[in-house]
Protein backbone atom coordinates (compact mmCIF):
# COMPACT_ATOMS: atom_id res chain seq x y z
CA UNK A 1 0.00 0.00 0.00
CA UNK A 2 1.17 3.25 -1.27
CA UNK A 3 0.31 6.83 -0.86
CA UNK A 4 -0.78 9.31 -3.37
CA UNK A 5 -1.87 12.82 -4.70
CA UNK A 6 -3.64 12.67 -7.54
CA UNK A 7 -4.43 16.54 -9.21
CA UNK A 8 -7.31 16.31 -11.87
CA UNK A 9 -8.61 18.87 -13.76
CA UNK A 10 -11.90 18.74 -15.02
CA UNK A 11 -14.01 20.46 -17.60
CA UNK A 12 -15.22 24.33 -16.39
CA UNK A 13 -18.62 23.62 -18.16
CA UNK A 14 -19.77 21.40 -15.25
CA UNK A 15 -21.30 22.41 -12.39
CA UNK A 16 -18.85 22.64 -9.39
CA UNK A 17 -20.99 20.90 -7.62
CA UNK A 18 -21.09 17.98 -9.14
CA UNK A 19 -17.63 17.86 -9.19
CA UNK A 20 -17.53 15.76 -5.31
CA UNK A 21 -20.50 12.91 -6.27
CA UNK A 22 -18.75 11.99 -9.65
CA UNK A 23 -14.83 11.96 -7.88
CA UNK A 24 -16.63 9.91 -5.48
CA UNK A 25 -17.91 7.60 -7.77
CA UNK A 26 -14.51 7.13 -9.74
CA UNK A 27 -12.88 6.50 -6.59
CA UNK A 28 -15.23 3.40 -5.33
CA UNK A 29 -12.10 1.30 -7.27
CA UNK A 30 -10.05 2.37 -4.78
CA UNK A 31 -12.16 2.09 -1.56
CA UNK A 32 -13.33 -1.85 -3.34
CA UNK A 33 -9.93 -2.60 -4.10
CA UNK A 34 -9.28 -2.00 -0.27
CA UNK A 35 -7.01 1.17 -0.34
CA UNK A 36 -8.29 4.01 1.54
CA UNK A 37 -9.51 8.27 0.44
CA UNK A 38 -8.15 10.83 2.80
CA UNK A 39 -8.89 13.96 1.33
CA UNK A 40 -10.85 15.20 -1.47
CA UNK A 41 -10.35 19.13 -1.63
CA UNK A 42 -12.24 20.87 -4.25
CA UNK A 43 -9.85 23.81 -5.52
CA UNK A 44 -12.64 25.42 -7.74
CA UNK A 45 -12.65 26.96 -11.42
CA UNK A 46 -9.44 28.09 -11.51
CA UNK A 47 -7.54 30.04 -14.91
CA UNK A 48 -4.98 27.61 -17.31
CA UNK A 49 -1.77 28.85 -17.98
CA UNK A 50 -2.53 27.57 -21.60
CA UNK A 51 -5.48 26.31 -22.72
CA UNK A 52 -5.91 22.62 -22.71
CA UNK A 53 -8.12 20.87 -25.09
CA UNK A 54 -9.29 24.66 -26.40
CA UNK A 55 -10.48 25.69 -22.78
CA UNK A 56 -8.73 28.08 -20.64
CA UNK A 57 -10.15 27.03 -17.41
CA UNK A 58 -10.28 24.49 -15.18
CA UNK A 59 -12.00 22.99 -12.36
CA UNK A 60 -9.13 21.93 -10.26
CA UNK A 61 -9.63 18.54 -7.49
CA UNK A 62 -6.68 17.40 -5.55
CA UNK A 63 -7.14 13.91 -3.79
CA UNK A 64 -5.12 12.12 -1.41
CA UNK A 65 -5.01 8.63 -0.96
CA UNK A 66 -3.76 5.25 -0.29
CA UNK A 67 -3.91 2.36 -2.54
CA UNK A 68 -1.69 -0.78 -4.35
CA UNK A 69 -0.41 0.85 -7.37
CA UNK A 70 -2.66 -1.53 -9.72
CA UNK A 71 -5.34 -0.03 -8.61
CA UNK A 72 -4.35 3.57 -8.80
CA UNK A 73 -3.24 2.68 -12.79
CA UNK A 74 -6.80 1.55 -13.00
CA UNK A 75 -8.16 5.03 -11.40
CA UNK A 76 -5.90 7.27 -13.64
CA UNK A 77 -7.11 4.83 -16.48
CA UNK A 78 -10.76 5.38 -16.01
CA UNK A 79 -10.51 8.92 -15.54
CA UNK A 80 -8.62 9.74 -18.82
CA UNK A 81 -11.05 7.66 -20.27
CA UNK A 82 -13.78 10.45 -19.21
CA UNK A 83 -14.38 13.17 -21.82
CA UNK A 84 -15.03 15.75 -18.87
CA UNK A 85 -11.70 15.34 -17.43
CA UNK A 86 -9.28 17.62 -19.26
CA UNK A 87 -5.77 16.05 -17.22
CA UNK A 88 -4.73 14.01 -14.15
CA UNK A 89 -1.24 14.29 -12.07
CA UNK A 90 -0.28 11.38 -9.93
CA UNK A 91 2.72 11.86 -7.40
CA UNK A 92 4.04 10.00 -4.54
CA UNK A 93 4.90 13.17 -2.27
CA UNK A 94 7.50 11.24 -0.35
CA UNK A 95 9.33 10.66 -3.66
CA UNK A 96 9.70 14.58 -3.39
CA UNK B 1 43.99 47.41 -12.95
CA UNK B 2 39.70 47.26 -12.27
CA UNK B 3 38.63 46.59 -8.59
CA UNK B 4 37.16 43.22 -8.37
CA UNK B 5 33.93 42.69 -7.63
CA UNK B 6 33.30 40.68 -4.67
CA UNK B 7 30.11 38.73 -5.12
CA UNK B 8 28.01 39.06 -1.83
CA UNK B 9 26.71 35.79 -0.43
CA UNK B 10 22.94 35.66 -1.44
CA UNK B 11 20.48 34.42 1.67
CA UNK B 12 18.40 31.33 0.82
CA UNK B 13 15.33 32.04 0.15
CA UNK B 14 14.16 28.77 1.11
CA UNK B 15 14.83 28.78 4.34
CA UNK B 16 12.36 26.90 6.35
CA UNK B 17 10.51 25.40 3.44
CA UNK B 18 10.82 21.78 3.89
CA UNK B 19 9.24 19.71 0.59
CA UNK B 20 8.86 22.15 -2.50
CA UNK B 21 5.10 21.39 -3.88
CA UNK B 22 4.22 21.84 -7.21
CA UNK B 23 1.06 23.21 -5.71
CA UNK B 24 2.63 26.25 -4.16
CA UNK B 25 3.00 28.79 -7.29
CA UNK B 26 3.56 31.89 -5.07
CA UNK B 27 6.41 30.38 -3.92
CA UNK B 28 7.55 28.84 -7.10
CA UNK B 29 6.75 32.34 -9.34
CA UNK B 30 9.93 33.38 -7.27
CA UNK B 31 12.34 31.11 -9.22
CA UNK B 32 10.65 31.93 -13.04
CA UNK B 33 11.35 35.23 -14.89
CA UNK B 34 8.40 36.97 -16.65
CA UNK B 35 9.21 34.82 -19.46
CA UNK B 36 8.19 31.85 -17.30
CA UNK B 37 11.42 30.31 -17.59
CA UNK B 38 13.45 28.70 -14.41
CA UNK B 39 15.59 30.85 -13.19
CA UNK B 40 18.92 29.62 -12.44
CA UNK B 41 21.14 28.97 -9.38
CA UNK B 42 23.63 31.93 -9.61
CA UNK B 43 20.39 34.07 -9.32
CA UNK B 44 18.36 31.87 -7.00
CA UNK B 45 21.15 31.40 -4.75
CA UNK B 46 19.65 27.98 -3.66
CA UNK B 47 21.45 25.00 -2.94
CA UNK B 48 22.31 22.31 -5.51
CA UNK B 49 19.63 20.10 -4.50
CA UNK B 50 17.03 22.41 -3.91
CA UNK B 51 17.72 23.75 -7.28
CA UNK B 52 16.97 20.38 -8.41
CA UNK B 53 13.58 20.34 -6.34
CA UNK B 54 12.43 23.10 -7.74
CA UNK B 55 12.80 22.44 -10.82
CA UNK B 56 11.27 19.49 -10.48
CA UNK B 57 8.46 21.16 -8.76
CA UNK B 58 8.05 24.07 -11.84
CA UNK B 59 8.05 21.02 -14.19
CA UNK B 60 4.96 19.26 -12.81
CA UNK B 61 3.26 22.60 -11.85
CA UNK B 62 3.65 23.07 -15.97
CA UNK B 63 2.41 20.19 -16.73
CA UNK B 64 -0.73 20.49 -14.96
CA UNK B 65 -1.04 24.33 -16.28
CA UNK B 66 -0.26 25.92 -12.95
CA UNK B 67 2.51 27.71 -14.60
CA UNK B 68 2.78 28.44 -18.32
CA UNK B 69 5.73 27.07 -20.39
CA UNK B 70 6.37 30.16 -21.80
CA UNK B 71 4.73 33.71 -21.53
CA UNK B 72 4.21 35.01 -25.09
CA UNK B 73 7.12 34.22 -27.79
CA UNK B 74 9.56 37.07 -28.82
Amino acid sequence: MRRYEMMVILDPSLDERTVQPSLDQFLTVVRNDGGSVEKVDVWGRRRLSYDIAKKSEGIYAVVDLSAEPATVKELDRQLNLNEGILRTKVIRPELH
Amino acid sequence: MKPRRVPRKKSNPLLGVGYIDYKDTDLLRKFISDRGKIRSRRVTGVTVQQQRQVARAIKNAREMALLPYSSRAR
